[in-house]
């Protein structure tokens, strides 16, 4: 026998939604009747703000230690009960929802009175829950005010700074000797023509004056271990290796031009150089552009080079993915190249004109200074060829209805995209999937663009993929206010709902390490001189895989306990298994 | 109220914003002007390129935002005034705009919805569908609360003086609700039969409709829906109500102003005794105007109404004074004695034999008792109102040889309904203008002739008419056998003439509450205002029977609002709104009788309509107010939650900081007009396929809309507002080439026989993963072609075809028919951002997004400090990008917040 419990059971007519097919009252007297029900009523709508005050005061005067509302599915209101609940001075855990609308009387409509004998046995089954139900406390865990970010480009640094700005230790963490990453190597940047390196300096003129964060260049990270909130990391410096202690990780990694193949588009050929080496000839020029000491009258321009290269027969892995700042840059550099030069020719081969939203003006500009387009198709590419110091493009040119097309040109600029960086290693380290270009993955592009799966190891800037200066600093900032939401209060609260072993019954057989999808969730531990599973509530999201694959039954997940699944069906079955 | 942060706009881009803020700890109060958060998002079908439901991504972030228990969500809401304090915070305005809806009660039950009677475009489903003026946004909405759309009073319904919701019984006949449209009456005005006959319908005058094909026939569908009621109802459906009052009411006079006021008093309870000289109740109703405008056994029915709630009348008793009432004990008194006395005429021949009153003529006549016989005479009626009409139609109906009228004014000055005068004139009798009675001939005490002096007009009058002026020397005798004399009506105040008096001898009265010198005793109706309508009479017992109660609870009659309507819309508004295609709907004709047979009795001239013709009549309506406070949803809800006498609430607030979020504007498809939009049904706005394909869509499967056919060639047309500097957007809207490759995507999937082909410049597919999803469509045989189109048009047979230059394929311009095409319109920026500051305001890029003064190393930061903007207010972006600056917006409050409070503090603490 259990002890004595004083439940409350509360149906909602849901204004007719339910009360329309199911005999409300007859629910509720049915449900009066059962053991430990001290109250029963039915609402017109439990939901309201009336009757939820009226619980509220049922709850405090009848003394209840569990209730069920009985009305629409949990997706709806149980976090508005649970709360209701907890206003009250009830554990919000010990609160069960019964759906008896939608899986009830909206699909029984013509059987009023098979609906309620339904109703009936589901408001049962929801009481033998809550019968069974303990008060749970949200598991607290105390966080530590510190971030590692791993990564001193443009985003790293930016996301240090408002983490510093916001009264949390930053140490960053910089492969390189020297920081700033891929943006201190470009010259003036689009749309503003602020050249990269100004930024970077700007950013560490910052930096160095905050005396919450702390760089390590030469420095790698070589170990992690601890939870969310809490993580414990080891970073190898040139000399020594240190351990850090931070609640929060931030991967701003970055990514590196692609390097075209030896032969690509004839690279390796003198005068075929790729954008970024073309960039810095254009930024240094003063007047006429001039390569290996001669004048260059004429420019060439072939995108999509290490981008869309899903038509290239020759490709084991081809780069599928659009590095999308590409066309953007190829046209401001064109742009700049014509104020050095008026008189420079300069001839773009390109696929898609992807110059989105605002950087249509770089399209535009280029074209107005006299750039020349002409569009090829990914299955038919331009060739470059190479004689008596003479470069010749050749290209089916859409634009002019597919005629052949051959461009003697002085420099052939390829317009090489993005690839990541290496990062094998920092990806074993931190276990983070990647997408299907390689770069870092997050858990969804909209919902949690800078959340990984990993609890409190965030993805910022182009480490997820390409990114310009602006959009790299503003998911660095994204990743700023994710880490901040989670360590300004000091503590996380993390729900209960997780699976427990009983340490008695377990034999360590080991089948709940691989039924748990979450890395670290379940490990071996000694209890009274034995080896058995133990559970890190920290990790463990009571995702229940565990428990069915368990022998012994020795695994239970609070808040849907065996006892209250098996008290549930039996009493929704009352009187008809044994009828 | 106090707040660490303000964010407008409740969007993905506010709400990513503001639940980030809010999981920090700071206090977020979230300012959103629909009715739901959720902004455009949730209004897609799936998003690209993971092809996630929209819905599933949105709602637990919309769910999130409204119960999180730092964001104060408030929704219906707009911000004004922002102005930034010296310490770095701002104050500002927040102005919650009427639902109409207690949202505290309203529990999104949504049968509101079931009973509303106007329908009105459903600009969630982006004018696809009709929804309800009472809604909710859309299923998904956050709070789930119901709201009116209510621009303000319906024209008709503030033109009332009684304040009768015409537009709402209009609605509910063309509901078919004949009985709850009589019962929405009879809450504003108990004589619906006597003024569905017998009103100047100023209503009528008010419509929009008007400036159209013409007003609708509001009386006559009023009438429709009278006869309708009262064939059911030989008698009331009520009766006295229970808990009667202590207080007894007396009210001398039955004409309608007494009887309204007995009327509405008795619904509050109180006993009220009527005082009726004459032997029958209705005064001007029964003794002024003609049976065959207004039959007597309605005039019956209608008195019925108040009868039936006790109110006692006791005809033939002449009160002759307020002392005889006072004594008996009333509580208060109302005085409605009306004006049924002619105005004398100072005149020779005054006196004759066959020169009478026109009011003794008309009520004789009506009772039976005919003053003087019309029958085989030559008639002459001296007035150019309404009373003179009504004695020159009767005297013709009783057989006179000759009737005309005779007004020393023209027409055009005649004081009668313009109607009235045209139906007498087409019923043969004659009008003489510029002619003023100079005497009456007599022969043997008998009137043989009548001299007329002609008369010109003069200068303006007080009235603003021109004054008529006697030309000398210019006088004529006529013969005539009857003069019946029409020249005003005097009010009968005689015997409470100590009350005080006006000079024309009406009451004189406080003109709100009605009151009179006496405490207690109020006065009204044609007695205190002077001839005028029966529905301004019924107008004026309402008011009084208002401020009667107040008295009689001891409540002041000074700084209360009798009349609390919204302000009148504008034909202007409802003009706009209904531009583009609304059928031409001509006014139904009410039938009249013929002349030949009508002036031979006094049979009801108008012909009533048939159900069908008053439900096409009603149907004609514009719903310019668009809710019709036809209360039927006042009568659905289980909750009581609705109040129209909720009104817009201004708050003062004070917040730490402010972000901007306030979104884009979709470009108008019209102002591409070579694009055909607007010219037929199957040229449809990217938004609205993907509300087609959405699954709380508006149809149950892709279909075209000219004919619900699922169509089986579909053009999408890319640019369609972007990157075209004729319609001022040289930009690129970033979005609208892989929403279109989604939207492809998902037709193939439902119509897997369909052809789609997406017409381009440049497909950009920029984005993670948008190009593979890019590849991915042409893998499923979706066609693209490169080549901007330049022309669309439709076919006869409702297809269209695209003009284009086809850059890859054929080579050269190129026309195709599709069944179906889809434009892909783009975002432009709304300026609504710049409207939130007090000026200067926020810095605007050249493309009117709002400035970030240094976007690359400080994403939201706007011009000026402590305000920042996230998402597309700021520029166009997808949504993984928008959810990222929204993060960094977030960041910056942040760091602002704690700059500021800590700059704060140090300032508190350097205080001696």
């Amino acid at each position: 026998m259990t002890e004595k419990r004083r439940l409350g059971a509360f149906i909602c007519h849901c204004g007719g939604n339910i009360s329309d097919f199911v005999d409300v009252a007859a629910v509720r007297d049915a449900a009066g009747r059962e053991d430990d029900v001290v109250v029963a009523r039915d609402f017109m709508f439990a939901c309201s703000d009336g009757a939820q005050a009226e619980m509220s005061e049922l709850i405090r005067s009848e003394k209840l230690d569990g209730i069920i509302v009985a009305s629409c599915s949990p997706k709806l209101h149980l976090n508005t009960f649970r709360g209701m609940s907890g206003r009250a001075g009830l554990n919000p855990y010990t609160y069960n929802q019964v759906n008896i609308r939608e899986q009830c009387s909206w699909v029984h409509r013509h059987d009023t009175p098979a609906a309620t004998a339904k109703a009936t046995r589901l408001v049962r089954g929801g009481l033998a829950r809550s019968r069974f139900s303990r008060p749970l406390t949200d598991l607290r865990v105390e966080t530590v005010p510190a971030v590692l970010v791993i990564g001193a480009g443009v985003a790293g640094i930016r996301a240090a700074l408002a983490l510093a700005d916001m009264g949390i230790a930053v140490y960053v963490v910089e492969r390189e000797a020297t920081v700033g990453g891929n943006v201190a190597t470009w010259g003036k940047l689009f749309p503003h023509d602020r050249p990269g390196s100004e930024i970077v300096a700007t950013l560490l003129d910052d930096l160095n004056k905050h005396p919450n964060i702390s760089l390590f260049t030469n420095a790698e990270l070589t170990a992690k271990s601890g939870s969310v909130g809490n993580f414990t990391v080891q970073v190898q410096l040139r000399s020594e290796t240190i351990s850090l202690h931070v609640g929060a990780i931030i991967v701003a990694t970055g990514l590196e031009p692609y390097t075209p193949r030896p032969g690509e588009y004839g690279y390796g050929t003198p005068g075929v150089i790729t954008l970024h080496e073309y960039k810095q000839l254009v930024d240094e020029a003063t007047g006429p552009l001039t390569y290996q000491g001669k004048r260059v009258k004429t420019v060439a321009y072939i995108y999509c080079v290490g981008s869309r290269q899903g038509s290239d027969p020759d490709l084991e892995e081809p780069n599928l993915f659009c590095s999308r700042y590409c066309c953007s840059a190829a046209c401001h550099s064109a742009s700049l190249a014509s104020t050095a030069d008026p008189d420079l020719d300069q001839i773009h081969l390109y696929r898609d004109m992807r110059t989105y939203g605002r950087h249509e003006v770089l399209f535009e500009e280029a074209g107005r200074k006299g750039s020349v387009f002409m569009k090829f198709a990914g299955e038919n590419p331009p060739t470059v060829e190479s004689s008596d110091d003479q470069l010749t493009v050749k290209l089916r040119d859409d634009l002019a209805g597919g005629e052949q097309a051959e461009i003697p040109a002085d420099l052939v600029v390829l317009v090489a995209g993005m690839v990541p960086r290496e990062r094998a290693k920092l990806q074993e380290i931190l276990r983070l999937p990647l997408s299907k270009g390689g770069f870092f993955n997050e858990i969804h592009v909209k919902l949690r663009p800078v959340e990984t799966v990993v609890d409190g190891v965030f993805i910022a800037g182009a480490s997820q993929g390409p990114k310009t200066v602006a959009e790299a600093v503003a998911s660095a900032l994204a990743a700023v206010s994710k880490s901040a939401a989670l360590l300004l209060k000091g503590y996380i609260d993390l729900p209960p709902l997780v699976a427990k072993v009983d340490a008695s019954k377990c034999t360590l057989c080991d089948n709940c390490f691989g039924a748990c999808p979450y890395e670290g969730a379940i490990t071996r531990q000694e209890v009274d001189g034995r080896q058995v599973a133990a559970i890190s509530p920290n990790i463990c999201k009571g995702c229940g895989g565990c428990v069915p694959v368990c022998p012994n039954e020795a695994i239970g997940v609070d808040g849907v306990t065996g006892t209250q699944v098996t008290a549930a069906i039996d009493a929704m079955m009352k009187d008809r298994v044994h009828a | 109220m106090k707040y660490d942060v303000m964010v407008v706009g409740g969007g993905i881009a506010g709400m990513e914003a503001g639940l980030t803020l809010g999981d920090m700890g700071f206090n977020v109060l979230m300012v959103e002007k629909k009715p739901s958060v959720g902004g455009r998002m949730i209004l897609l079908s799936k998003v690209f390129p993971t092809l996630d439901c929209a819905s599933c991504v949105s709602a637990p972030k919309m769910s999130a935002t409204g119960n999180h228990p730092k964001v104060d969500l408030q929704v219906n809401s707009e911000v004004k005034d922002i102005r930034p304090q010296l310490d770095g915070t701002f104050k500002a305005k927040l102005v919650r705009k009427a639902t109409f809806v207690d949202p505290a009660a309203c529990t999104g039950c949504a049968k509101c919805e079931t009973v509303c009677t106007v329908a009105t475009p459903d600009h969630y489903n982006y004018d696809l569908a009709a929804n309800r003026a009472i809604h909710i946004a859309f299923p998904q909405a956050v709070p789930k609360k119901a709201v009116i759309t209510k621009e303000g009073s319906s024209p008709c319904s503030y033109a009332c003086p009684a304040g009768v919701q015409t537009h709402g019984y209009v609605s509910l006949v063309r509901a078919g609700k004949y009985a709850e449209a009589f019962r929405l009456h009879m809450e504003d005005a108990p004589l619906p039969g006597s003024l569905s006959r017998a009103c100047y319908a100023p209503c009528e005058g008010a419509c929009t409709r008007g400036d159209l094909e013409g007003n609708l026939s509001i009386r006559a569908i009023k009438r429709f829906m009278v006869d309708r009621y009262y064939a059911e109802h030989p008698e009331p459906e009520y009766g006295i109500p229970e808990a009667l009052r202590s207080d007894r009411i007396a009210i001398v006079g039955s004409g309608p102003a007494g009887l309204s006021a007995a009327y509405f008093l008795a619904r509050k309870g109180y006993p009220v005794t009527l005082f009726e000289s004459d032997p029958e109740a209705g005064g001007m109703l029964r003794h002024g105007l003609p049976p065959y405008r207004l039959p007597r056994e309605i005039v019956d029915r209608d008195i019925k109404n108040i009868t039936a709630l006790g109110v006692e009348i006791k005809t033939g008793t002449p009160i002759g004074s307020l002392e005889q009432i006072q004594q008996q004990g009333y509580a208060a008194t109302f005085l409605a004695v009306g004006t049924l006395a002619g105005q004398g005429l100072e005149v020779q021949g005054r006196d004759l034999e066959g020169v009478v009153d026109a009011m003794d003529f008309l009520s004789g006549t009506y009772q039976g008792k005919p003053s003087a016989a019309a029958a085989g005479q030559r008639v002459v009626v001296v007035g150019g109102g309404n009373v003179a009409i009504d004695a020159a139609r009767v005297a013709l109906r009783q057989g006179a040889r000759q009737v005309s009228m005779v007004y020393r004014r023209t027409r055009a000055e005649m004081p009668a309904h313009r109607a009235e005068i045209a139906d007498a004139l087409s019923e043969g009798i004659a009008l003489q203008e510029l002619r003023a009675p100079a005497g009456f001939v007599g022969q043997g005490g008998k009137v043989v002739a009548a001299r007329w002096q002609e008369m010109r007009l003069g200068a303006p009058d007080a009235s603003g008419r021109r004054r008529p002026e006697p030309v000398p020397g210019h006088i004529k005798e006529e013969p005539a056998d009857l003069i019946i004399l029409a020249i005003g009506l005097a009010p009968s105040t005689g015997p409470f003439a100590g009350l005080g008096l006006d000079l024309d001898g009406t009451f004189a009265v406080d003109q709100e509450s009605l009151a009179t010198a006496v405490p207690g005793v109020f006065a009204g109706g044609d007695a205190a205002t002077g001839p005028g309508m029966i529905i301004a009479a019924i107008a004026q017992g309402k008011r009084a029977a208002f401020y009667i109660e107040r008295f009689l609870n001891g409540e002041s009659l000074q700084g209360v609002t009798f009349d609390a309507r919204l302000p009148v819309v504008s034909h202007d508004t409802v003009l706009a709104r209904a531009e583009g295609p609304r059928s031409a709907r001509p006014k139904t004709k009410v039938p009249e009788l013929p002349v030949e047979t009508r002036v031979r009795s006094m049979v009801e001239v108008e012909q009533p309509l048939t159900e069908d013709q008053a439900r096409a009549e009603a149907s004609r309506c514009l719903d310019c107010g668009v809710c019709s406070e036809c209360h039927q949803c006042v009568e659905a809800c289980p909750a009581g939650a609705i109040h129209f006498d909720q009104r817009e609430v201004e708050a003062e607030i004070e917040v730490g900081s402010v972000l901007v979020a306030t979104g884009f504007d979709l470009f108008d498809a019209r102002k591409k007009p070579t694009y055909g939009f607007g010219s037929s049904a199957n040229i449809i706005t990217a938004t609205q396929m993907d509300r087609i394909l959405a699954p709380t869509r508006p149809y149950n499967s892709v279909i075209r809309p000219s004919d619900g056919k699922a169509p089986a060639n579909i053009a999408y047309v890319l640019c369609t507002g972007s990157r075209d500097c004729t319609v001022g957007n040289s930009l690129c809207s970033r979005v609208c080439c892989m929403y279109s490759i989604k939207q492809a995507q998902l037709i193939m999937g439902s119509l897997p026989l369909a052809d789609v082909t997406i017409y381009s410049i440049d497909i950009r597919a920029y984005g993670k993963g948008y190009d593979e999803f890019y590849e991915q469509a042409q893998g499923m045989g979706v066609r693209f072609i490169k080549g901007r189109v330049a022309k669309i048009e439709p076919t006869a047979d409702d297809n269209v075809i695209v003009t284009y230059e086809d850059i890859n394929g054929k080579v050269g311009v190129q026309k195709a028919e599709h069944d179906l095409v889809v434009l892909s319109v783009g975002l432009s920026a709304n300026p609504e951002a710049f409207g939130l500051m007090i000026a200067p305001g926020l810095a605007r890029d050249p493309y009117n997004y709002v400035l970030e003064p240094d976007e690359d190393l400080e994403p939201g930061r706007t011009s000026i400090p402590g305000v920042f903007v996230a998402g597309t207010a700021a520029g166009v972006r997808d949504i993984p990008d928008t959810v990222l600056h929204s993060g960094a917006a977030a960041a910056q409050v942040a760091a602002y917040l704690r700059r500021n409070s800590s700059r704060t503090a140090a300032a508190l603490a350097g205080r001696p």
